[in-house]
């Protein structure tokens, strides 16, 4: 058997991934990353807008970037991160403008700006409304330049244990169907969020929570998992994304009667309010009969064709293709959709777990800096600044520690996983079908609105559906490419977190940022001003436990847009 | 109907059988033919490598001796007819007239000054659009039903699609196999029938030219071709000239005769082989010639 | 609505190394994709079928496929766009790339070709301080050739490619243009003289596959093209190709039309003895033929003539610097 060993294992090729491997191998480590797709396929692409950062040398201030931050948060994020993240944000851009981002410019061809949701200046950086995927080939651009190893299209289907720490992983590699034992001193994860857990979603296939399910495993608390965003505009059939940027530049959220209803529930900020706000506001105007056919209108044709064409031509694709609208022409439908989750596995501002030797960083991760609800254009921030932070800490760690000695034969655990799985290949139940009925019972029940009896409902449908899932068999026998088998490791994944997202959810009784209970609408600082953290201990049900939320600067205040 | 007739460099030049063989079936037919005399080379794409706004002055020109004619063009040469009609897309682009404002100021010297309003079209196109199949095949006295024909387009009468207006006239995709099979004969259809034929790097890259050449010459024939048919004399002089050396080079027995478009459809219209240049060919077409003699009268 | 899915399938595994067909019958929504369909097939008929895909949005590029022949995503092309008329859809895997299963192709040829034009930027000196200033334009422009999502779309249709893999590819050299029309990249000379030899951009044969295939507008060909003109601009001027380019523009030049003849002689630097030497190979090669085409009275006639108002054709070429 073939021994791979690396001081620095980092799982996952997004933005955060590939951060922190640059990070890592410059802090002279040796550094590998693993991913179950080429990193150019990663679902960072789909980020559209911009990265947010208070370039000082614009005569902007980190200070307010941080307080918008915080307040977007609904004052759940943990305000010491937040000024980290801040702070480092302008050198963070910078450093991918050297890398060659084609940012925007201004006529001066000094880095343009752009406005977006919850910000009271323009302060996100863009190339047009590709953003996401500019900077993942610009910084897969740097992996090729410094070419670390790469183990593409290898999937993880456990952590390593030993001692307490964790030292490797095992992994799947696609192409041939073998497992294989990867050793390492640290692991990063950095695998995303948690899209496919619900239907329909902004996010790719390849979304589905890996990373939160393997720290799930080994006991690593999850935290502020309720905090799910639902994105204010989304297209109806598939879910696919249109840019904040849209609104950014102008664009218009309008009623079946034709008014910015945003007047209502934002006055001053209007169309650009936070994220969880706007998407609250379409909700209502839908759901009290001002919609058209469960969407609301998204309307761009002020801003006219030259602009489209050139700041938001892929989004103008998008609803070409998808939705068979020209966007300088009508008006497009839109509703709110899933699309982010705050929550994640617990970390410090170094990327470190609970448990040592396993770091989590990017959207996989809380930190936390997003708290109850994400501003647009804080990600791709949180995925670089993180990333980087997280990959230094690694090359850290691992040179202070000696790699503990796993045996090979540890990759049978998962070999026999996989046999069964292909024992039970008689059940006739598939990956696909116990996932979407997942995504519809979470849509259902832990949307933009929920209540107690939804959540319940959702858990229910979860519970029944994992022990379908003890019983699902894959029926593609092959070793080459088997996606039914992957398939079937990704929903494991998938329904574990689907279940700590419902247990934090039903577990705080308040609303807070994405989290709004029509049954309990008010915030309650006095009772609730804390993180929930969830916890596979062995048992049947997960534990739940809470963590106080760091305030340096800003007191709660009531939050209006 | 009359046509401002764009003959292009090659039927004059590589090809000098393409010329007088349009001229014949272009009389039989009835298209009567008022030849663009001072009209200059389309830039052929190669122009269009260095300078995009020349190439695009130069078709103008063109456009506009067409245009005071009040006629349309009619090109014989696939190449020709995609370089102008990607040039005319430009020109006449609805967002953005002041493109064609800064064309016609080169045209001012020589008096002349493009509107914008001529259209420009293939022989192919014109026979299976303006006269449609049936009319056509009505003027045929011969039917070539013992062969079989694979079709080969030419690249630029294929691509950019945003050129050519094949949304409006879905025909234009498939024109090549409707007039082989008007003429009687049996369509080969071939994957490479869309693809390059490997003229334009000939001297620069001889043995990829070849090699093309000797893929789709080798393909068609063992799917039991007779011969293959193209809109294009620069496809022509390739699969045709070239073919002794694909021979050599791939180590296949290849022998594919070529037939420009207008030469089938002067077969079929009663003309004689040596009527259409057949004997100037380099690849011998004696197998046509003979299966013609067997050939049934419509 | 109704189609008939027929599938290209390949399977070491099970099946051997012959490639074969599947057809599945499907009962689809009317707004559904190709790779909606193909979702349809794996999910709940054939879970064997493999595929790679993931953002469903035409931004990640996992999904390039041959639909019906020609290269393009699964997931932004409609069944209703692409059915034929016998209600069948034909989907193959990606060509010039080796099969892995099914729809999966091995992508590491196409990523090795994009390595080997250095595809980063290269900046001499020290990093400024904050930012590179840039003009906003030469940013604006660089936004198309960055929107590349390297599908593989138009290498899978590359007509060079099907007959020499040499060729680096025009995935690879839109990358390649990508930097060179970058204003912050300094490698401009080392870019030029790589992408000037064999497998390079004269090797490119102008057929529009990639500008018709690529699903992002990179239009790869353009910028092929346009790095063609930029290396005879940078005074690089020792191939056939650029020798064919400005042979080709003085011959309309001087007769308005083209001559053949004239344009092989300047290719090959027939009147420049060094030149002349390293073509003395194709120059022999030409003779048969040129035999050949004399016996078929087939040769260009000896003096080309000049079109009627070639002076004017002169002074286009004059007032555009040409």
């Amino acid at each position: 058997m073939a021994v791979y060993q690396h001081d620095v294992l980092v799982v996952g090729a997004g933005l955060a991934g590939m951060r922190a491997t640059l990070a890592a191998q410059e802090a002279g480590a040796d550094v590998a990353m693993i991913t179950k797709v080429h990193p150019v396929r990663s679902h960072s692409n789909a980020a559209q807008g911009g990265i947010n950062a208070a370039l000082e040398s614009r005569g902007d201030n980190w200070d307010d970037h941080a307080y918008n931050t915080v307040k977007g948060s609904d004052y759940l994020g943990d305000q010491d991160a937040i000024e980290i993240m801040c702070q480092e944000a302008g050198p963070a851009v910078v450093e991918l403008e050297h890398m060659g981002v084609v940012f925007n410019r201004d006529e001066n061809g000094r880095l343009g700006t752009r406005h977006f949701g919850g910000q009271e200046v323009a302060r996100t950086f863009f190339v047009a409304d590709i953003t996401g995927q500019a900077l993942l080939h610009a910084l897969y651009e740097q992996i090729m330049k410094y070419n670390p190893r790469v183990y593409e299209e290898w999937f993880v289907t456990s952590l390593v244990i030993e001692d307490g720490k964790c030292c490797g992983v095992v992994a799947l590699e696609l192409m041939t169907g073998q497992i294989h034992l990867i050793k390492a001193k640290a692991v990063i994860l950095a695998t995303g969020g948690t899209g496919r857990c619900f239907e329909p979603s902004t996010n790719g296939l390849v979304v589905t929570a890996d990373g939160q399910g393997l720290a799930y495993q080994v006991g690593v608390p999850l935290m502020d998992m309720e905090m799910v965003q639902y994105h204010p505009t989304t297209l109806k059939g598939n879910g696919v994304l249109m840019t904040e940027g849209a609104r950014g530049e102008g664009g218009y959220l309008l009623n079946s009667e034709g008014e910015r209803f945003m007047k209502t529930y934002a006055p001053n900020m209007m169309e650009l309010a936070s994220r969880d706000v706007v998407s609250r506001s379409e909700q209502t105007e839908i759901n009290e009969g001002r919609g058209i056919d469960g969407c609301v209108l998204l309307d761009l044709r002020h801003l006219g064709r030259e602009l489209i064409e050139t700041k938001l031509a892929y989004i103008n694709e998008v609803a070409m293709d998808f939705a068979n609208v020209n966007l300088a022409e009508e008006p497009c439908p839109i509703r709110p959709g899933n699309h982010y989750e705050m929550g994640g596995i617990k970390t410090d501002v170094h990327g470190v777990t609970s448990m040592p030797g396993l770091y989590a960083a990017g959207e996989c991760a809380n930190v936390s800096v997003h708290g109850g609800n994400r501003l647009g254009a804080n990600s791709l921030l949180d995925t670089v600044v993180f990333g980087k932070r997280a990959g230094i800490h690694a090359a850290d760690y691992s040179r202070q520690i000696e790699q503990i000695n796993v045996p090979d034969s540890i990759v049978s655990l998962d070999e026999g996983r996989i046999k069964s799985f292909f024992d039970k290949k008689d059940n006739t139940d598939t990956p696909a079908t116990i996932r979407l009925a997942m995504g519809q019972a979470m849509n259902e029940g832990v949307a933009v609105f929920r209540d107690e009896a939804g959540m319940q409902a959702a858990y229910k449908t979860i519970l029944e559906l994992k022990d379908r899932y003890k019983r699902l068999g894959v029926h593609d026998s092959g070793k080459i490419f088997n996606t039914n088998l992957l398939f079937a490791f990704e929903l494991g994944f998938m329904l574990d977190t689907a279940e700590t997202i419902c247990v934090s959810a039903l577990a705080r009784k308040e609303s807070r940022g994405a989290h709004y209970r029509t049954d309990m609408p008010d915030r309650d600082d006095e009772n609730w001003m804390k993180h929930i953290l969830v916890q596979n201990t062995g048992e049947d049900l997960p534990t739940v436990d809470f963590s106080p939320v760091t305030v340096t600067r800003w007191e709660p205040q009531i939050r209006s847009y | 109907m009359k046509v401002a007739f764009y003959p292009g460099c090659v039927s004059k030049g590589g090809c000098p059988e393409l010329y007088p063989a349009t001229v014949k079936i272009c009389e039989k037919l009835g298209i009567e033919l008022d030849e663009l005399e001072g009209a200059s080379c389309t830039g052929s794409g190669v122009l269009q490598e260095k300078d995009r706004l020349l190439g695009d002055v130069l078709n103008a020109r063109t456009f506009a001796m067409a245009e005071q004619k009040n006629l349309p063009i009619m090109t014989i040469c696939s190449t020709c007819q995609g370089v102008m009609a990607q040039a005319n897309k430009r020109l006449t682009d609805p967002d953005h007239p002041e493109y064609l404002e800064e064309v016609n100021t080169f045209l001012k010297d020589e008096g002349l000054e493009y509107k914008g309003t001529t259209v420009i079209k293939h022989i192919l196109w014109i026979l299976v659009e303006d006269f449609g199949v049936e009319q056509v095949k009505s003027s045929f006295v011969r039917k070539l039903n013992d062969l079989k024909l694979a079709p080969f387009y030419g690249c630029y009468i294929v691509r950019p699609s945003w050129a050519l207006d094949f949304e409006d006239n879905p025909d234009r995709q498939q024109s090549l196999e409707m007039l082989i099979e008007a003429v009687g004969a049996t369509v080969v259809d071939f994957e490479g029938k869309t693809r390059c034929c490997g003229f334009p790097i000939l001297t620069i890259n001889e043995k990829n030219s070849v090699s093309m050449v000797a893929k789709h010459t080798s393909t068609v024939q063992e799917l039991g071709a007779d011969a293959m048919v193209t809109p294009c004399p620069l496809c022509h002089l390739n699969l045709d000239g070239y073919q002794p050396k694909a021979r050599k080079q791939s180590g296949i027995s290849i022998h594919m005769p070529i037939l420009h478009l207008p030469q089938l459809i002067g077969l079929a219209l009663g003309f004689s082989p040596a009527d259409m240049g057949l004997e100037r060919h380099i690849i011998s077409t004696d197998a046509i010639t003979k299966a013609l003699k067997e050939s049934n009268p419509v | 609505m109704k189609v008939k899915l027929d599938v290209g399938r390949f399977n070491p595994e099970s099946e051997g190394d012959k490639s074969f067909r599947q057809e599945f019958d499907l009962e689809v929504e009317e707004y559904y994709t190709v790779l909606d369909a193909l979702m349809q097939v794996r999910d709940y008929e054939d879970p064997s079928l493999a595929m790679r895909c993931s953002c469903r949005a035409s931004i990640c590029g996992s999904c390039a496929m041959k639909i019906n022949g020609t290269s393009g995503l699964g997931c932004n092309t409609k069944i209703v766009d692409v059915i034929k008329k016998d209600g069948t859809v034909k989907v193959d895997p990606a060509g010039n790339l080796p099969v892995v299963k099914d729809l999966v192709v091995d992508m590491e040829p196409f990523w090795s070709k994009v390595r080997e034009i250095k595809p980063f930027l290269q900046t001499k000196g020290p990093e400024p301080q904050d930012e590179y200033i840039a003009p906003q334009q030469a940013m604006l422009d660089l936004v198309k050739p960055v929107g590349c999502i390297m599908c593989g779309a138009c290498v899978s249709d590359c007509t060079v490619l099907e007959v020499d893999s040499n060729f680096i590819g025009p995935a690879a050299l839109a990358k390649a243009s990508r930097f060179i029309d970058d204003p912050r990249d300094e490698m401009n000379a080392e870019r030029f003289a790589q992408l000037n030899q064999y497998t390079g951009v004269w090797d490119c044969t102008r057929c529009m596959a990639c500008v018709e295939v690529c699903p992002k507008g990179v239009a790869p060909m353009d910028r092929i093209m346009t790095i063609r003109d930029q290396i005879i601009n940078a005074g690089i001027k020792n191939t056939n190709g650029a020798r064919h380019a400005e042979g080709f523009a003085s011959i309309v030049k001087r007769y308005g039309t083209l001559d053949e003849t004239q344009l092989v002689i300047k290719t090959f630097g027939v009147l420049n003895p060094i030149v002349a030497l390293k073509n003395i190979k194709a120059l022999f090669g030409l003779l048969p033929v040129a035999y050949r085409a004399l016996r078929k009275n087939k040769l260009p006639p000896v003096f080309h003539h000049k079109i009627a108002g070639v002076s004017y054709i002169k002074n286009i070429f004059k007032k555009l610097g040409a």
